[in-house]
């Protein structure tokens, strides 16, 4: 079994570096926040890139993200066209309260409910959140992180800007 | 499982020969067939040592390891995935049965503009989960994911049909139930013409779901009969999801047929429930009641089981999901015998420039919860009807808590958050004897940018309960007496950090837990190392509760993502 582990740490090493281009997948069911079905072809931008952020209301280093963004989001719009989609892993114990939280906050994203996780899982969320993405205009994952830390937010916008220059 | 084997050759033939090809032709991300091999990779493991202080026992084993790997294969609208997964042995907590390795899950998907279809393993959600939810969690060690088929079909927008069968995952086995579902959901915004682009929002939907079961021999004591078991169980629900401006509603409604089992004491009460969300908001401001009544819900695919797992349908708690430690202490697991609860939540804005908003806005956050058992009458054990329950009456009080929180921004660089809660706990939730502990916390919480690349963070935490440590009677709940906490961490760029925590139980000396961890993540990988003592408890995710053994030593824990 060990032997298994190991080749598939290595093939995930290998595979890391190969596979860098998969898209956001088109047909997954989400909710919008008026509890409106859509499918996850709604996250895109007309060509211009994506910050695809998964979270949930009791994840703290999220709410920390999230606000911080919320600083300077009038100005990377501005600069780059980048748009923030906030995905909510929130299940049935508190999917209620992510419009009244998103509302509450102020946020100005764009928010979608993935209570089954069929996102989270098609794009590798694994357990933990906040886990965000950058999306090319073309809906190709270019970079994803792990995690929160203040100031994180300057690193991401970083990754954007090399993307539109 | 003639057919699992298949499907597993299926899809590690098509993940070799992409893998394959992505190693040849490293330029190219696409593999021999198209497509694309993504994953995630996750170890922890547990070094621990015997203290008899906070009760940390003998273990073994140098090296405790859960570990898991996904590889999914992506291509246009068809995937495939395999999941491995290690318990050798399993981390403290985790059932002893969960001890093995292999693969765990495995799967072939389309998903079609219309069409999704799935055969192997797959999660489910009809409606909020109250007679069907499959999921994993791999911090509480569940996973009682459906091995089977599903299909999802939407012949127009706004019309979402589903069917499903399958058994359910059980450690390394499946349940001996078969479950069988169907589900129709409908947005009358896409289906009803005048409704489209109204203020009015509605979403109705209903659910069905079957367990069949072999019959089994159970005995009625004292007698020479056995019960007449139900092979066969049913369960029903109604939902609806309203909005008008600002305004929501959503309701659920859902019946369970007869269903004799371990969990209820085998009576043979039919079982229901009802939920109800309403809430308001606007920028902000926020505010929501949400209602809640079990009564013999616990539906699971093997009826003689008890305990976590195999449960067919959801049932969480209807109370907030604190964060900090000591609010955290004492959580509230969902009673699926019969519970009755209310909570509420209020988030306000205090705007900037306004007196209590001064120059950056303050944040106002109010939370309140109520749980009591039903009010039921007994009338009979196994093969009975049980009891019956008054339909708003109150039984014993389970749990309830109050807790406001008010975050501020002090500076450009500096933020606080005071939090302020009082809980009032039955340890009866836990099966423990009746009691209430009364607690008040009190939590501090600082965030101090001190440059452009170090950030701190402090946390002090104070807890008075009239819970008390006595072991010589009875009272042997560690989690007993007056606590305090300290926090630091120190965020170093946006790569590393440390932290140093210690709670200690300063009047009944139930033990002093200090932690030393330090991380690090670089993009989607993330790498952990803790050392110190960890409380016994519980560990609750989702209402969902796992007993954790006190612990004393290493643990780590990797993660990544490709």
């Amino acid at each position: 079994m060990k032997k298994i582990i190991f080749a598939l740490l290595t093939f995930a090493a290998t595979c890391g570096l190969a596979a860098q281009n998969a898209k956001l997948p088109e047909n997954i069911a989400l909710k919008d926040l008026d509890g409106q079905s859509v499918q996850s072809s709604v996250i895109q931008n007309n060509g211009k890139p994506v910050i695809l952020s998964f979270w949930a209301t009791w994840c703290k280093p999220c709410n920390r993200e999230l606000d911080a963004i919320k600083e300077v989001y009038d100005e990377w719009r501005e600069e780059t066209g980048v748009k923030l989609v906030a995905v909510s892993i929130d299940d049935t114990r508190s999917a209620a309260r992510v419009r009244p939280w998103v509302n509450g906050k102020d946020w100005p994203y764009e928010v979608f409910l993935d209570q089954n996780k069929d996102l989270a899982r098609a794009l590798n969320v694994g357990a933990d959140v906040p886990h965000t993405f950058i999306l090319n205009g073309e809906g190709e994952i270019v970079w994803q992180h792990k995690g929160y830390q203040d100031g994180g937010e300057e690193e991401l916008i970083e990754k954007v800007r090399e993307l539109v220059k | 499982m003639k057919l699992g084997k298949t499907l597993k050759l299926i899809i590690c033939t098509l993940l070799i020969f992409n893998f394959q090809h992505s190693i040849f032709n490293p330029t190219h991300a696409q593999g021999l067939l198209g497509g694309h091999v993504t994953g995630n990779v996750q170890l922890d493991g547990q070094m621990s040592r015997a203290d008899s202080v906070i009760g940390a026992e003998e273990v073994p084993e140098r090296l405790l390891l859960n570990a898991r790997a996904d590889v999914l294969y992506t291509n246009g609208d068809f995937s495939a995935g395999l999941r491995l997964e290690m318990y050798q042995n399993p981390l403290l907590g985790f059932d002893s049965q969960w001890k093995g390795q292999g693969v765990a899950n495995y799967f072939v998907k389309y998903s079609g503009e219309r069409l999704t279809v799935t055969a192997g393993h797959f999660y489910e959600q009809f409606g909020s989960g109250m007679i069907l939810r499959t999921y994993e969690d791999r911090y509480l060690g569940i996973d009682n994911a459906l091995f089977g088929a599903s299909v999802q079909y939407r012949p127009v927008d706004g019309v979402t049909l589903k069917a499903l069968a399958g058994k359910q995952r059980h450690f390394w086995d499946y349940g001996p139930g078969l479950v069988r579902g169907v589900d129709a959901e409908v947005s009358l915004n896409s289906v009803v013409k005048p409704l489209s682009g109204s203020k009015l929002r509605a979403t109705l939907g209903a659910g069905f779901v079957s367990k069949y079961e072999d019959d089994e021999n159970i005995p009625v004591p004292g007698t020479e009969n056995r019960l007449n078991l139900p092979l066969n169980v049913g369960a029903a629900s109604l939902r609806a999801d309203l909005g008008f401006g600002g305004w929501s509603l959503q309701t659920e409604y859902a019946r369970k047929g007869q269903d004799p089992n371990a969990i209820n004491g085998y009576i043979y009460r039919p079982g229901n429930a009802l939920m109800l969300n309403l809430g308001y908001s606007t920028r902000g401001f926020s505010a929501g009641i949400q209602a809640k009544r079990i009564d013999n819900m616990g539906y699971k695919s093997m009826r003689s089981l008890s305990g976590e797992m195999l449960y067919i349908n959801y049932l969480p708690a209807i109370t907030k999901n604190h964060t900090y430690a000591f609010l955290a202490m004492y959580p509230y697991a969902t009673q699926v015998n019969g519970e009755q609860g209310v909570q509420a939540d209020v988030m306000y804005k205090f705007k900037k420039g306004t007196l209590l908003g001064g120059k950056y806005g303050t944040d106002l956050h109010l939370n309140s919860s109520l749980v009591t058992a039903l009010d039921t009458t007994v009338i009979g054990g196994l093969g009975t009807d049980g009891y019956t329950a008054g339909t708003f009456s109150k039984g014993d009080f389970l749990y309830g808590d109050l807790s406001l929180e008010v975050a501020k921004k002090l500076s450009k660089t500096v933020k606080l958050t005071a939090t302020y809660a009082y809980q009032v706990f039955n340890p009866v939730v836990e099966g423990h004897a009746p009691d209430l502990y009364h607690n008040h916390i009190v939590v501090a919480d600082l965030s101090w940018k001190v440059s452009k690349k170090h950030a701190l963070r402090f946390e002090a935490e104070w807890m008075g309960s009239d819970s008390r440590y006595d072991p010589e009677h009875g009272h042997d709940d560690r989690r007993a007496g007056d606590w305090v906490m300290g926090l630091v961490e120190w965020n170093i760029g946006t790569h590393w950090f440390l932290s140093l925590s210690d709670q200690y139980a300063y009047r009944d000396g139930t033990g002093n837990y200090y932690n030393l961890s330090c991380g690090y993540t670089r993009g989607a990988t993330r790498f952990q190392l803790g050392y110190g003592k960890q409380r016994e408890g519980l560990l609750c995710i989702g209402g969902v509760c796992r007993q954790v053994p006190a612990s004393n030593g290493l643990t780590f824990s990797l993660t990544t993502s490709f």
